[in-house]
């Protein structure tokens, strides 16, 4: 058990180092760097010499390889080009806005789609289930950026009961609890359209779960006990089907992830995935391959605690 | 009415009870003026220009701020004293040092908590800053200014000369990109003989220096904060000390910067603001649709659809167009030709697309109107240097056919036109070039096509963002025609002379696209640096003009502007740098 533990653990490091290194080697093919940024279509040729050799982009791609890594490996990330700032201090404020909006979209998407799927089961073949399907399909396949622009236009705009943008309302001040209150209802749009997207696969998949065994001994016998069906779905059914429900949660905080960097530049969240748009288009390669190598562990650890979860509610799946 | 000198004066107090006068006597008064003037224009009434008379108060209809009498651009009128403003920015800037970087995002965001050593007018006429007075030797090689006693900085210390020539040799001199390109190798040496004084002095003479040295091009730093330290890694670019009009307040990443009223402003009374605080909010659409939901009061610019919905609501918004935008001062789209490409290499094909260009149908259908078609090589905003009386080619597809039939281009494949007898180029070959543009200006590209497409030309677009097209226009030169903001700058020595010197051809992106070469143009730009004399430099601009006009390297397509737009109720705005000095807002 532990030295499975240990084995998916010493497994973090190739993976991060892979991300990191391709991440690399593509935003060095790209044409353009941070100096053209810096300048913004200003300059002459002795400025552009004279920065490049500031930040050490005039070496060749296998020296600054080199030094990248042998830096990382002591610990130090590197500074941002635009900023100055240490990479850490650049990326630290922004983990707890990116985490607060990926872990509540994860509860809810994960409770809201366990009771559109229950009630699917329940009702299967019906109108409910057919209803629960058609909007499960749709909402999976409407663009996340269009969801996002609907809800701002109806809820903020029209409505006027959700802010447009932001964490905070401008110029905020006030106690720790008006802060969280404030910081609450700021995060209810961008929160939503990231879950929306995803409680229609946890739909889905909940929905098959108990539909699958329906058949199975162990309902016919709790039906035979004179168990209706909503209870022979709440009590027997759906505990076994949670286990495909946690199976996708790793590889969701993926998806979350890729579906934040388009929320918060919508809603103005000042999280990583603003940080990976504005750092991949300044070519600030520090700060991208900072948070990306954070992404890339955080995604690993989660699918091995996924893994782990397994034994809990599944006693009969044993790890080796 | 009230004298200039009064606004630090006027106690609470008396604006109290000129309030209360006013509220008892506010409903007839108003039922008065209001009766006949719904018949004319209500926004007379409510007009914030008008001067400092009692009606004008009114107007203002304050709630719970107090009112001030102040001259604001040159007009007289009550201004309310304190709130908030919100401004929406497109980026988070990352540092908050406008001295090291020329991008866009760090000097919206930061400029207004710092100051140049002069300002610029709306006439571009430099006016006292920091420097109090100056004087230019008669060769222009030495400018000596008389700095403002009695500045101190945010923190408290003094600002003195020590300040002035480290903020240049330290960090303007080496990190600020266009003030390095203009002056460093002009420069010999800063000389500050006593805390009062400054001496620029110059290897020979230079002209332009007095419009390169406002907030934007030249904003000073605190030595004391700076000195011995990485000026861009201080840990002060992310908590700045200035001198400027609003102090630093907070800074959340990717959120907000809140910038404080600085009250020893050393321009007594101002600004009127209690905080300005600057949003990020990258996304334009929901810019739009916080401005219009309340929750921003700024908006630096708002995409065409848009502009038109917004505008329609007029009584809710006001609008401050202007040629000075974040990118840089009066810009110019325009397209560049390839000249050491065969095709466009030659004088008449040139000629030929640039007759073809309906370039009212861009600005109408590219940019909305925010702008106009240009109508000399330089830009219009520098008023005293852009070309008189020049016949630019004008919209005339029967003379673009004529023109490229003379030089050749008479056979036919399709629709396209193909080579018979043109030099340089093997007959059957199609008369077919690219276009290179940000995937922003597509819509550019997409008119030129369809509108060379009229007389036989086949246009292939070519998308690029900027790294990418800065690659493959001057370090690669593979293209045959583009399309670039150029932005023209104060001075013709700042922004246009990049696009036509011959020792500007070269991997330095945004320098001379075209490859333009012309001996005679080079050492007029010369001697036009090398004077003070306005008139002498206007003759050699107008004669440059001339020339190019003639040779056709580009086509100046159209000026383009920026529109702001504020909630009613906020004015007193300038077109850019130090925005809201004098920006107030009513609750």
């Amino acid at each position: 058990m532990s030295r499975y533990i240990l084995r998916r653990l010493i497994q973090v490091v190739p993976t991060v180092f892979g991300v990191t290194l391709i991440t690399f080697v593509l935003v060095h093919l790209a044409p353009g760097d941070p100096v053209e940024v810096l300048a913004s279509g200003n300059g002459d040729a002795a400025y552009y010499q004279f920065m490049r050799a500031k930040y050490r982009l005039d070496e060749s791609l296998l020296t600054q390889l080199w030094t990248y890594f042998a830096n990382v490996l002591r610990g130090d990330f590197g500074t941002s080009y635009l900023t100055g700032e240490s990479v850490v201090r650049m990326i630290m404020p922004r983990i707890g806005s990116t985490l607060l909006l990926a872990v509540s979209s994860i509860v809810v998407s994960t409770l809201v789609g366990l009771t559109f799927g229950t009630l699917a089961a329940w009702r299967v073949n019906r109108l409910l289930d057919r209803a629960v399907l058609r909007l499960s399909v749709f909402v999976a396949a409407a663009p996340s950026f269009w969801i996002a622009q609907v809800m701002l236009l109806v809820f903020a705009l029209r409505l006027g009961i959700f802010p447009t943008d932001g964490r905070n309302s401008p110029g905020f001040e006030g106690t720790v609890l008006a802060m969280a209150i404030d910081t609450l209802w700021h995060l209810v749009l961008p929160m939503s359209v990231l879950a929306i997207q995803e409680s229609s696969t946890v739909a889905r998949l909940t929905r098959t779960g108990i539909v699958d065994q329906l058949g199975d001994d162990h309902i016919r016998l709790a039906r035979a006990k004179g168990l209706g069906d909503l209870q022979v779905v709440l009590r027997h059914a759906l505990r076994r089907s949670l286990t495909s429900v946690i199976t996708v949660i790793g590889g969701r905080i993926g998806h979350v992830f890729s579906g934040a960097v388009v929320v918060e530049l919508i809603f103005g969240w000042p999280g990583l995935g603003q940080l990976i748009l504005s750092s991949s288009q300044s070519r600030d390669t520090p700060v991208l391959l900072g948070v990306l190598m954070l992404i890339a562990a955080a995604v690993v650890l989660m699918n091995l605690l996924t893994d782990l979860s397994y034994m809990i509610i599944d006693p009969r799946v044993r790890l080796k | 009415m009230c004298g200039p000198h009064l606004l630090s004066q006027v106690d609470d107090n008396y604006s109290r009870t000129m309030r209360k006068i006013w509220t008892s006597a506010i409903s007839l008064v108003f039922a008065l003026t209001l009766f006949p003037i719904a018949t004319t224009n209500a926004s007379t009434v409510v007009s914030p220009e008008s001067s400092c008379t009692k009606e004008g108060a009114k107007a203002q209809s304050p709630k719970k701020q107090t009112l001030i009498c102040a001259r604001i651009q040159g007009t007289k009128i009550w201004v309310p004293l304190g709130g908030d403003l919100v401004v929406a920015i497109s980026q988070d800037p990352g540092s908050l040092n406008p001295a090291a970087t020329t991008a866009g995002a760090v000097h919206t965001a930061s400029e207004l908590m710092f100051n140049g050593l002069v300002e610029l007018d709306d006439k571009l006429n430099p006016v006292p800053e920091l420097a109090e007075s100056w004087t230019v030797n008669k060769k222009a090689t030495i400018y000596t200014f008389k700095l403002r006693r009695g500045v101190k900085w945010h923190d408290g210390q003094p600002f003195t000369s020590a300040d002035v020539k480290f903020t240049f040799e330290e960090v303007l001199l080496k990190y600020h990109s266009r003030t390095r390109a203009a002056m460093l190798s002009a420069l010999a040496t800063i000389y500050a003989p006593n805390p009062h004084t400054v001496e620029f002095i110059f290897k020979e003479s230079y002209g332009p220096l007095l419009l390169q040295l406002d907030v934007t091009e030249a904003p000073i730093l605190p030595a004391h904060i700076y000195r011995g330290s990485d000026p861009t890694k201080n840990p002060a670019n992310l908590a700045p000390v200035g001198t400027g009009p609003y102090k630093f307040g907070s800074y959340a990443r990717g959120a907000e910067i809140v910038l404080n009223r600085n009250p020893n402003y050393f321009k007594k009374g101002k600004p009127y603001l209690d905080r300005v605080i600057m949003r990020v909010v990258p996304n334009s659409a929901t810019q739009v649709v916080a401005f219009e939901s309340g929750s921003v009061d700024f908006l630096w610019g708002v995409p065409g659809p848009d502009r038109a919905r917004l505008l329609a609501r007029k009584k809710a918004f006001d609008t401050l167009v202007t040629r000075r935008n974040p990118g840089g001062a009066n810009c110019m789209m325009t397209v560049s030709f390839n000249l050491r490409r065969p095709i466009t290499s030659n004088l008449a094909v040139r000629q030929a697309i640039f007759h073809s260009l309906n370039r009212n149908a861009f600005l109408q259908n590219v940019i909305f109107g925010e702008g106009s078609v240009a109508v000399s090589p330089f830009s219009k905003g520098i008023v005293w240097a852009w070309g008189q009386n020049l016949k630019l080619p004008e919209y005339n597809t029967t003379k673009a056919n004529a023109l490229l039939d003379s030089a050749g281009w008479t056979g036919r494949d399709g629709s396209t036109r193909t080579a018979q007898n043109v030099v340089g180029v093997a007959n059957g070959t199609k008369l077919s070039i690219d276009f290179l543009h940000f995937p922003t200006f597509a819509a550019y590209g997409e008119l030129y096509k369809a509108q060379l497409k009229e007389v036989g030309i086949d246009v292939r677009l070519r998308p690029l963002e900027s790294g990418p097209f800065a690659t493959a226009v001057f370090n690669n030169r593979d293209f045959d025609s583009n399309i670039i903001s150029y932005c023209n700058g104060n001075d013709p020595e700042i922004g246009i002379r990049r696009m036509y010197d011959s020792a500007q051809i070269g991997p330095v992106a945004f320098s001379n696209a075209a490859a333009y070469s012309n001996v005679t143009v080079d050492s007029m730009f010369q001697q036009a640096r090398n004077t003070l004399d306005i008139t002498k430099r206007q003759s050699l601009y107008q004669k440059i003009q001339e020339q190019l006009v003639k040779d056709v390297p580009y086509v100046w397509l159209v000026e383009t502007k920026g529109t702001r737009i504020f909630r009613s109720g906020c004015g007193g705005f300038r077109p850019y740098s130090l925005f809201a000095e004098e920006a107030y807002c009513s609750n």
